[in-house]
C-alpha cells in the first residue's frame, strides 16, 4: 500500500508563528514516516509542554501530549508496555533539558529503543521569550534583563557522556539532511537523541542565515564509535557540526524485558487461571 | 440487646522485640509461619527503625481459632532481646502473662503478676559457636517449645528460609533451632498449646503481608506494567512484583523517580496495558501532575499509596492514615479520581482487584490507600476459589453489577473499546450519557487520536471555548456520578445493630480493631452501628446518610492530628462527628477504640438522664 503525506496529517492546525522553524522538523518528519513506510497506527507520539511539544497534534498518528518534562519517560512506558509501535518523544530545549533534563540520562542508560527529537530554539517560546538552559551568554530576555549571566549547556556532549546509543545534530533550515538522519534515528535500535536547531522568528537568538552560516556537516572520515572525538566535535562552536556523531549498539531496555520473562514462557502456556494458580500457590 | 459471643480458645498475643539486626523480625516471621501452617489464623504486627541498624524492632503475632480482625490490645507473651525493647513493652504485658528474656543483657523488674523465664540467648549463641544474629532462630526454637510445634516444623521453615546460603548455615541454623527447644524444656514452664501441623491449611490459605495482597491482586486483576521507584513502606510490592511479572508475562521497569515512574504508566495505558505505580505520601505528591494528566487523558491508572506517618520525611517506617487529604484533594483544577481504602489483609487483594476494574471502565486514575500497618502485617488469608473468577470485556454497563470482586464472585474487567462503526469516525473523547468513551489501543487502524492534557473536543482537538470546558468537566464527572449510584447498589458496608444510637466510623486498616471494640463494648451492653467505606471517593451518599439516619452520635476514629476523613464526612454530610485520632505512628488498638465508645455512652446516657 503507497501512502501520501497526507495520510501523516491530523486535522488539527499548527498553531506556529508563520516561518518557525518547527515546521521544517514537521515536514522532515513527516517524510521519513513515509520514506520508510510506517503505518500511522503504529506509530505513538508523545511530546511535552511548549511550542515544540505541540508536535504531536499535528500527526495523525497515537498522539499524547502530556506535561512539561516528561515526554521521554512517558514515551518509554509506550514503548516498554507494546515494542511493537514505533515511538518518538519530542519537546524543546526547557521541557528536555530544563525540567525534565534528569530523565535524559535514565532512559539512556536503559536505552529504550525511542527516538527522541530535541527541538532547540534556545529560547522558551510559548511562555513568549523567557531564557533557557541554551539561551546565549548576555541575550537578553524577560527574565534576564541585563543579560543572561550563565553560560548556555551544550547539550549534545552531554547526551554522549550519558551513553545514548545514537547522538546526531540537525537542524530545521536544512530539512533533507534532518529527514536522513530523523530515518537513521528510527531505525536505530536503541535510545536516539536528535538534537535539533530551530530558528525562533518571534524570539529570536539566532536566526536562520545565522544558523546555517554556522552549520557544517561532520568530517567525512569522522569516526561514530568514537566517543572522544564525537565529545570533541560536539562541543565545537565554529563550526557546529551536524550529523551522526556517536552510535552505538546495546541491549535495549525491551529487549532485556523480553529476555527475563523467556524463561518463564512455558509455565504460561496454560490459561490464564492456570497462571494465576501457581503464583498464588507460591504463597501458601 | 444482642451481644455477640466473644469467646475463643486459642486467641493469644505474642510479641518480640529487640535491636534491629538481632534478627527479631526474621524470628518473628519464621514463628508466625509455622502457626499459619496449622488449623489456626494468624495475624503479625510489625514495626522496625528506619535505620538499617540499630534501634527498636519488634514484631507482634497474633493467633487464635478463629478470623483474627485486629493485632489485639494486650500481650500475652513477650519475648525480649535487650534492655530496651523490655522497657518499651512491658506495659503492653497483660496481668498474668509471660516474659521470656535473654538474662545476659535484660535486667527484669519483679512483679507478682508476670511470670518470667530466663533463656540465656547471648550464651548460648556463643557456646555453640552460631555467633551473635543466631540469637533468633534460638529463640524460635524456645517458642517452638512453649507452644508444642514439632520441631521437624521446625526444621523445615529454617531449611526453606535459609537453603539459598548454602548447607552450612542450614546445619547451623538447624542447630540453633535445636539448642533453643532443649533451652525450652530446661525452663520448665509447662507447654500451653499445640501448635499441631494442619496439611490442609497450606492447601487453603497464603500467608501473605498487605503490600503482597496488593501485588497479588494487581496479577489476579491483568496487570502487566508497572513501574516504580523505592519508598518505605511501599517497596515491599514493587520487589514482589518486580519477582513476579515476568513470570506472568508482564513488565516492571525501576525508574529514577517517581514522577518518571507514573509518565511511564500514563504511556504504558496509553499503549493499552493494565498498569500500576506504589508509592508513600512523598511519592504520591510528586505525581500530582500526571495523576492529573491521566484523569484529562481518560486512562486507567491504578497509583498504591501505602501510607507512612509525618510530613516530610516524618515517620517512614510507621504507620498512619494522613494522605486522605491529598489523595482527594490533591489536585490543580478539578479532576475526578477514585480513592480505595482495603481494610485488612485479605481486602488489599480484592480491592486492588476492584481498583483496575473501576479503573478500566471508568477510564479513571485510582489512588489505593493502604498504610505501612496493613502493609507490612502478614494475615492468613483464603487462597481465592478459580471457579469463581470470570475475565470479561467491558459489559455493558455494570447495571447491575457493582464490580466489588469478593471471595464469593471475582470479576476482572477490562476497558471499552470502539466497533468498526465507532472506528469509521472516531471520537474518542465521545460525549456519552455515562461519561464513558471507547478508548482505541494503539496499532487499531482508524483508531488514531490526539490525547493532550489540553481541554479538547471529542476529537481530542484543543478548544478553550467556554461551551466546551464546561460540557468536558461534566463528561468526566459524570462518570463518577455513575459510579457513586452504582455503589448505592453495592451490599451494605456497616455492621451492628439497627437500634445502636452510637455510630462508629472508620476507613482502612483500623476496620478490624473497630470491629472487635465494637463486640467488647456489645458486651458491656452498649450497641454500636459501624460504617467502614472502601470506596471513599466518590462515597455512596444514600447508603450513608441511611448509616446516619438514627444515630445519636457518630465517631469518626482515625490515625492522624488532624482528623481527615472527619473532616470529609462534616462537609459531604453536615453532621458534627466526635473525632478519635491517634498520631503516634502506631495502630490505634480495640481497647483504645472501646475507651471512647464508652465515654460517648457515658456522655449519651447522662443526657438521657438530664432530659428525663
Ligand atoms: C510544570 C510546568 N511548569 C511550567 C510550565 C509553563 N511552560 C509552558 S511551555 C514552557 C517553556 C517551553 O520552552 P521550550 O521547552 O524551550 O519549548 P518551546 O516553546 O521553545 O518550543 C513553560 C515553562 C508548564 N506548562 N508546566
Amino acid at each position: 500500500m503507497s501512502r501520501a503525506s497526507q495520510d501523516y496529517k491530523s486535522a488539527v492546525k499548527p498553531i506556529w508563528c508563520p516561518g518557525c522553524g518547527n515546521y521544517g522538523a514537521m515536514k522532515a518528519l513527516t517524510q521519513a514516516f513515509l520514506d520508510l513506510d510506517i503505518a500511522p497506527e503504529s506509530i505513538a507520539l508523545v511530546s511535552g509542554i511548549g511550542c515544540s511539544g505541540r508536535m504531536s497534534h499535528f500527526f495523525n498518528t497515537y498522539s499524547l501530549h502530556g506535561t512539561h518534562g516528561r515526554a521521554v519517560p512517558t514515551a518509554l512506558g509506550v514503548k516498554a508496555a507494546r515494542p511493537d509501535l514505533t515511538v518518538l518523544a519530542v519537546g524543546g530545549d526547557g521541557d528536555g533539558l530544563s525540567i525534565g533534563g534528569g530523565h535524559i540520562s535514565h532512559a539512556a542508560r536503559k536505552n529504550t529503543d525511542i527516538t527522541y527529537l530535541l527541538l532547540d530554539n534556545r529560547i522558551y517560546g510559548l511562555t513568549k521569550g523567557q531564557a533557557s538552559p541554551t539561551t546565549d551568554f548576555g541575550h537578553k530576555t524577560k527574565t534576564s534583563p541585563f543579560g543572561v549571566d550563565e553560560l548556555p549547556m551544550d547539550a549534545l556532549p552531554a547526551f554522549i557522556v550519558y551513553d545514548a546509543t545514537f547522538v546526531a545534530r540537525s537542524s530545521t533550515v536544512h530539512v533533507a539532511e534532518l529527514t536522513e538522519l530523523l530515518k537513521a534515528a528510527i531505525l536505530h535500535k536503541g535510545f536516539s537523541i536528535l538534537h535539533i536547531l530551530t530558528p525562533c522568528v518571534t524570539y529570536p537568538v539566532f536566526d536562520a542565515r545565522t544558523l546555517k552560516a554556522a552549520l557544517q556537516p561532520l568530517p567525512e572520515d569522522h569516526d561514530r564509535k568514537d566517543k572522544m572525538a564525537a565529545i570533541v566535535r560536539g562541543y565545537s562552536t565554529s563550526p557546529v557540526f551536524t550529523g551522526i556523531f556517536f552510535r552505538t549498539e546495546k541491549p535495549t531496555l525491551e529487549e532485556r524485558l523480553e529476555r527475563q520473562a523467556q524463561p518463564f514462557a512455558p509455565e504460561r502456556s496454560g490459561d490464564e487461571l492456570d497462571m494465576l494458580r501457581k503464583v498464588l500457590y507460591d504463597f501458601s | 440487646m444482642s451481644s455477640r459471643p466473644f469467646r475463643s480458645d486459642v486467641n493469644f498475643v505474642v510479641r518480640i522485640g529487640g535491636e534491629a539486626g538481632d534478627g527479631v523480625i526474621s524470628c518473628g516471621e519464621l514463628f508466625a509461619q509455622a502457626a499459619a501452617r496449622t488449623e489456626y489464623h494468624v495475624f503479625t504486627y510489625i514495626t522496625y527503625p528506619s535505620e538499617i541498624r540499630g534501634g527498636f524492632s519488634m514484631v507482634q503475632i497474633r493467633i487464635r481459632d478463629w478470623t483474627i480482625y485486629s493485632m489485639g490490645s494486650r500481650v500475652d507473651y513477650l519475648v525480649v532481646f535487650n534492655q530496651e525493647s523490655y522497657d518499651k513493652t512491658i506495659s503492653g504485658l497483660r496481668e498474668g502473662g509471660m516474659v521470656i528474656y535473654d538474662p545476659d543483657t535484660v535486667t527484669p523488674e519483679p512483679s507478682e503478676t508476670t511470670r518470667f523465664f530466663a533463656v540465656p540467648l547471648t550464651k548460648l549463641a556463643r557456646e555453640s559457636g552460631i555467633s551473635g544474629p543466631g540469637k533468633n532462630v534460638i529463640a524460635l526454637g524456645a517458642l517452638g517449645h512453649l507452644f508444642d510445634i514439632d520441631p521437624v516444623v521446625l526444621k523445615k521453615l529454617i531449611r526453606d528460609r535459609f537453603r539459598h546460603k548454602g548447607d552450612a548455615v542450614v546445619e547451623r541454623n538447624i542447630k540453633a533451632v535445636e539448642t533453643g527447644y532443649e533451652a525450652g524444656k530446661a525452663c520448665g514452664w509447662g507447654q500451653r498449646f499445640r501448635l499441631k501441623a494442619d496439611p490442609d491449611a497450606k492447601a487453603s490459605y497464603m500467608m501473605l503481608s498487605g503490600n503482597e495482597a496488593v501485588a497479588l491482586g494487581a496479577i489476579a486483576a491483568g496487570c502487566r506494567f508497572v513501574a516504580g521507584y523505592p519508598i518505605t513502606p511501599a517497596t515491599p510490592i514493587f520487589e514482589t512484583l518486580c519477582r513476579l511479572m515476568p513470570k506472568v508475562g508482564g513488565k516492571a521497569v525501576q525508574m529514577e523517580d517517581e514522577i518518571a515512574s507514573i509518565s511511564a504508566i500514563v504511556g504504558a495505558a496509553f499503549a493499552g496495558e493494565k498498569v500500576l505505580t506504589p508509592t508513600s505520601g512523598p511519592g504520591l505528591q510528586l505525581m500530582g501532575e500526571q495523576i492529573n494528566l491521566a484523569s484529562m487523558l481518560e486512562l486507567p491508572v491504578v497509583i498504591v499509596n501505602v501510607q507512612r506517618g509525618g510530613p516530610s520525611t516524618g515517620l517512614p517506617t510507621k504507620t498512619e492514615q494522613s494522605d486522605l487529604k491529598f489523595a482527594i484533594y490533591g489536585t490543580a483544577g478539578e479532576s475526578p479520581r477514585v480513592v480505595l481504602a482495603p481494610s485488612t489483609v485479605e481486602d488489599c487483594f480484592y480491592q486492588t482487584i476492584r481498583a483496575f476494574n473501576i479503573a478500566e471502565i471508568f477510564q479513571v486514575p485510582v489512588v489505593v490507600l493502604t498504610d505501612q500497618s496493613i502493609g507490612y502485617r502478614k494475615a492468613t488469608v483464603r487462597i481465592p476459589d478459580f471457579e469463581r473468577f470470570h475475565f470479561m470485556p467491558f459489559h455493558d454497563l455494570i447495571e447491575d453489577n457493582p464490580v466489588i470482586p469478593n471471595p464469593a464472585h471475582i470479576d476482572v474487567v477490562s476497558r471499552l473499546e470502539p466497533t468498526s462503526e465507532e472506528l469509521a469516525d472516531y471520537k474518542r473523547f465521545r460525549i456519552t450519557d455515562s461519561g464513558i468513551s471507547p478508548i482505541s489501543r494503539p496499532g487499531t487502524p482508524g483508531g488514531q487520536y490526539l490525547a493532550t492534557g489540553l481541554e479538547h473536543t471529542e476529537k481530542g482537538h484543543p478548544d478553550y471555548t467556554p461551551e466546551n470546558h464546561q460540557a468536558m468537566t461534566s463528561k468526566r464527572f459524570r462518570k463518577i456520578e455513575v459510579l457513586s449510584n452504582l455503589l448505592e447498589k453495592n451490599p451494605r458496608e456497616y455492621y451492628g445493630s439497627p437500634e445502636a444510637r452510637i455510630g462508629i466510623i472508620g476507613w482502612g486498616s483500623t476496620e478490624g480493631a473497630i470491629r472487635e471494640a465494637r463486640y467488647l463494648a456489645e458486651q458491656e451492653g452498649v450497641l454500636v452501628r459501624h460504617l467502614h467505606p472502601k470506596i471513599v471517593l466518590p462515597m455512596a451518599d444514600r447508603r450513608i446518610r441511611y448509616f446516619l439516619a438514627e444515630l445519636k452520635h457518630v465517631i469518626v476514629v482515625e490515625e492522624n492530628y488532624t482528623g481527615q476523613f472527619a473532616h470529609f464526612i462534616r462537609a459531604r454530610f453536615g453532621i458534627r462527628p466526635i473525632e478519635v485520632h491517634k498520631c503516634q505512628g502506631l495502630p490505634i488498638t480495640p481497647r483504645e477504640i472501646l475507651a471512647a465508645i464508652l465515654n460517648v455512652a457515658r456522655i449519651s446516657d447522662e443526657q438521657s438522664i438530664t432530659r428525663l
